[in-house]
């Protein structure tokens, strides 16, 4: 495939060299990320303590304490150095402000890499889950008769013409659904997060099987409809066939779609910080209102929602290739 | 006892009537051609058989059993289809495309189902294609694919709709190759084609069906040669041009 110079291309598309520097900052962010993780999280910290290295994580250290491993000293002083060199603020004001903002993210980043690590989790459990439904639902808006695929209609309508925020605040404040979870005992215990966040997973989980199963249902209709006939003629009954013919064809033209879907939640999942969610937009948005210094949290999270998003792409990407099959779906023709 | 019967059968979409009290009758190792113009009702009558299409009037019978007493799938599993189009799974391999049928329906573990199929894909010639995905098959190589798939669930009669005019002319014969060992090999078949030198030469009995009746059923020589019905000679006329 020969990618037109004008045309946008996807990080897998990059000629050799900056694809090799594209994937070099991943690797950086991740290591990085993972390793924060690791050093911080409660979940690890146990695995860690049973493989018998205890010592390694410091869960009991308050986020907001949490020391960066990088200093940013010598940015906030090299800033200093610049503004007091007494140069006309046009031709430094930007390296003042670039040196202040990557000081101001290396301090952040601990508190941002916790709050990254509830948006992932967050996002793959809503979409895998959404996933569940979203099969099903496809295949009854399509092979149900009136009365399913009409039902499956209705869901994916209500869903999806309701704002996001609208139903998470009527899952957290207006329905006892909050308050159900959290009577259980282990919730928002030892390394099990509180019930908010239970709370929009099955928020983003129901929201996003609407938006899925509309991916999926179109995708099931580009599936030649003779191949089911074939199927039927060898004695498979209807459901044996969308299982063994459609589904699996199905699936890989909504891979597409999927990892739309899969990057929109990405984004969306930010909502979560609305219903007290700590993820990655909550954490700026405490940061925010710690220092006062929202233009410059905003930019450093999103930069964070950039590389998830990227990453995701990129992912995804590798999964159309692993699964492609000559003949079906976007890889057409690419071996 | 006849193996496939029609009984005064008919069938309409809406107002338009497809078939018209259409009855004949098969013996096990028959070989029917079906000709006639486009819209005759060549390929719904096909469809009857094994009840993808289900009929308004009459009765057809398998061996003697009314196919609409019967369960569809139990049906399907002793009549094999090839599709003009070859509809083939096109997530499949060649041998995959055998295999399902035989895993789903006759319950035979993957290693036995694809003992089988090698068998039909070798039986067809294609063999080497065994591990190809459709959409790296030619034309020829798709259809014997799709003749194997059906005849590995070791069906009792064989519909074969229209299963050369999608192919590229010097792909037909490999085909018609395939089927007339069928032919050869006893297999009972009910094929709509417009291949006249297979007709005349492997067919026992030839049916010109216009608007939905049979208009003449004989054996392809009388049929060739001497006619009861103009139209029919004007028919057989313009396919044997056609072809020529």
């Amino acid at each position: 495939m020969s990618v037109d110079e004008t045309e946008p291309a996807a990080v897998g598309e990059l000629p050799g060299r900056r694809r090799v520097a594209v994937l070099a900052v991943g690797v950086v962010f991740w290591a990085w990320l993972l390793a924060r993780w690791a050093s911080h999280n409660a979940v690890l910290d146990r695995l860690f303590n049973a493989l018998g290295a205890p010592g390694l994580i410091r869960s009991e250290v308050p986020v907001r304490n949490r020391e960066p491993w990088l200093s940013p000293e010598p940015f906030a002083s090299a800033a200093d150095g610049v503004a007091s060199l007494g140069l006309p603020e046009v031709a430094t004001g930007w390296l003042v402000w670039l040196l202040d903002i990557v000081a101001f993210a290396i301090e952040s980043a601990p508190a941002l890499a916790e709050g990254a690590y509830v948006t992932v989790y967050l996002t793959v459990a809503s979409m895998l889950l959404g996933l569940a439904i979203a099969i099903p639902l496809s295949v009854a808006r399509v092979y149900g008769g009136a009365v399913l695929s009409r039902l499956s209609l209705a869901y994916t309508e209500l869903i999806r013409g309701t704002p996001l925020l609208a139903q998470l605040f009527l899952l957290y404040y207006g329905l006892p659904l909050a308050g159900a979870i959290d009577s259980v005992d282990l919730v928002g215990s030892g390394s099990i997060p509180g019930a908010a966040v239970f709370v929009a997973i099955v928020g983003f989980t129901i929201n996003s099987s609407a938006y899925q199963s509309e991916y999926i249902r179109s995708a099931l209709q580009s599936v030649d409809e003779d191949q089911l006939v074939a199927a039927r003629s060898v004695g498979l009954s209807k459901w044996a066939g969308i299982r063994h013919v459609v589904l699996p064809q199905g699936l890989r033209y909504a891979i597409p779609g999927w990892t739309n879907e899969f990057v929109y939640l990405i984004k969306y999942s930010s909502l979560a910080a609305f219903i007290t969610v700590l993820d990655l937009f909550g954490r700026a948005d405490v940061i925010a209102s710690d220092t006062f210094r929202t233009t410059e949290i905003y930019v450093i999270v999103a930069v964070f929602y950039l590389a998830l998003v990227l990453t995701t792409a990129l992912a995804m990407e590798r999964v159309a290739t692993a699964v492609s099959i000559p003949g079906v779906g976007q890889h057409d023709g690419d071996r | 006892m006849s193996l496939l019967r029609f009984e005064d059968v008919s069938k309409s979409y809406g107002d338009e009537e497809v078939l018209h009290d259409v009855t004949f009758e098969l013996d096990a190792g028959d070989v029917e051609v079906i000709v006639g113009p486009s819209g005759s009702g060549k390929s719904t009558l096909l469809r009857c058989v094994n009840r993808l299409t289900e009929i308004d009037g009459g009765a057809i019978y398998l061996d003697g059993a009314d196919v609409h007493a019967m369960d569809e799938n139990a049906l399907r599993r002793r009549v094999g289809m090839v599709f003009q189009d070859f509809n083939l799974f096109a997530h499949r391999t060649a041998r995959g495309n055998v295999t399902l049928g035989l895993t789903e329906v006759l319950g035979l573990s993957e290693r036995e189902a694809a003992e089988r199929a090698d068998q039909y894909l070798q039986r067809v010639g294609v063999a080497d294609q065994a591990d190809s995905y459709p959409a790296e098959l030619s034309g020829g190589q798709k259809q014997r694919v799709g003749i194997a798939r059906a005849l590995a669930m070791d069906p009792d009669l064989m519909l074969f709709d229209e299963p050369t005019s999608a192919l590229d002319p010097e792909l037909v014969g490999e085909v018609l190759g395939v089927m007339r060992d069928l032919a050869d090999d006893g297999m009972t078949m009910l094929a709509v084609t417009h291949e006249m030198g297979f007709a005349r030469s492997v067919a026992s009995r030839l049916t010109f069906l216009e608007n939905g009746r049979i208009v003449e059923r004989g054996s392809p020589e009388r049929l060739f040669e001497q006619p009861d019905h103009d139209r029919t000679r004007e028919f057989l006329g313009e396919l044997t041009d056609l072809h020529r």
